[in-house]
């Protein structure tokens, strides 16, 4: 894996931090599947270490998640250009919005075709999940990686993700893999 | 009320929280009761903003930051959102050391398993929000397909997500 430049990750920063629909879960989706997936610029351990260091930082996960795989792909001159593409242009967007916002939500076709973006936000989550785990899924451990994933779904769905994150870290120390 | 207080007010909200709006509680104490330098209605306003826009939902301080000070207050908002993001390079420092124990990377593995789990549990909101029409549903499947089936960069599937939406909304297939 080599580090990209910064201009490309500024880029790919920029592209998928402003234009992802749906909060913090479909966009760390859309970077699993660019710099893991697609580039290839982040190992499934380092994007596990990026998602797992951000969910313990206090604020916006998805800021503290584009600072740490910028610091991991760059250093510090990394964090502060991934920081800054993911976060900068969304924030004007923002504020311009908050100042014309009575003008704003008279356009009812903006209106729809963000319903038709977030729609296909949900897909993109659910694809997200299945790329995650799919490494994981063989004959010997995908009976195990299922129950682990099925848990920590139930689990989440009635506790905060920084707990099971915990408890997933503590069966990942007794975790014996099978050949 | 300054800017630097404004800063500083934000800062606490955000540091205070591990997910988008769970700073709103604390920022209404702050900027709603404490302060009346904003009511519930731009409180509002603000949380549909930052639902409406892409990005972070947490967003939504922006808009508050603007509520108070204008521009300048929203560029205070914005400094308040990526402060806390920093603290991360230096906790990334002290993990890195760990990283090639092999049960750290037993644990790292077993959270990369678990947060598929958690994204999936984050999918039933955000679906029981978004997939209110036939059109929404058959929206979220394709682009499920596509993005399992293709190489495709998920900014063109949303953005031909958002273009048959605005179209279907010609002949009322986008109403429930």
């Amino acid at each position: 894996m080599t580090a990209p430049p910064l201009a490309q990750l500024a880029n790919v920063f920029l592209r998928i931090g402003n234009l992802t629909f749906g909060g913090g879960g479909p966009t760390i989706a859309a970077f699993q599947r660019e710099m893991v997936d697609r580039r290839q610029w982040l190992s499934p351990e380092q994007f596990a270490l990026s998602y797992a260091l951000s969910r313990i930082t206090p604020g916006t996960n998805l800021f503290a998640f584009c600072t740490c795989t910028g610091a991991l792909l760059r250093g510090f001159a990394g964090a502060l250009v991934a920081l800054g593409a993911a976060s900068i242009p969304s924030c004007i967007l923002v504020a311009v919005l908050t100042a014309g916002f009575d003008t704003a939500s008279r356009w009812g076709a903006v209106n729809v075709a963000i319903d038709g973006a977030v729609a296909a936000s949900v897909g993109i989550l659910l694809a997200s999940c299945w790329s995650i785990i799919a490494p994981y899924v063989t004959r010997a451990n995908g009976a195990r990686t299922a129950l682990l994933a099925g848990v920590s779904f139930g689990l989440s769905l009635i506790s905060t993700p920084l707990l099971v994150l915990g408890l997933a870290a503590v069966v990942g120390w007794f975790w014996r893999e099978r050949e | 009320m300054s800017l630097w207080t404004l800063y500083f007010l934000l800062l606490k909200a955000t540091l205070s929280s591990f997910s988008g709006l769970a700073s709103l509680p604390i920022l209404r104490e702050d900027f709603v009761v404490r302060r009346p330098v904003l009511t519930d209605r731009q409180l509002n306003t603000a949380l549909v903003i930052g639902r409406t826009t892409p990005g972070p939902k947490g967003l939504y301080v922006v808009s508050l930051g603007y509520y108070v000070a204008g521009y300048p207050g929203a560029s205070m908002a914005w400094a308040a959102l990526v402060t806390p993001a920093l603290l991360v390079v230096a906790m990334l420092g002290v993990a890195a050391r760990f990283t090639g124990d092999p049960r750290v990377k037993r644990m790292l593995r077993t959270v990369v398993i678990a947060s598929a789990g958690i994204s999936l549990s984050a999918t039933l909101p955000l679906g029981l929000d978004a997939l209110t029409t036939p059109l929404a549903w058959v929206l979220a499947g394709v682009s499920l397909v596509i993005l399992l089936r293709t190489e495709v960069d998920t900014l063109w599937v949303m953005a031909g997500a958002a273009l048959v939406s605005w179209a279907a909304s010609f002949v009322n297939l986008t109403r429930g």
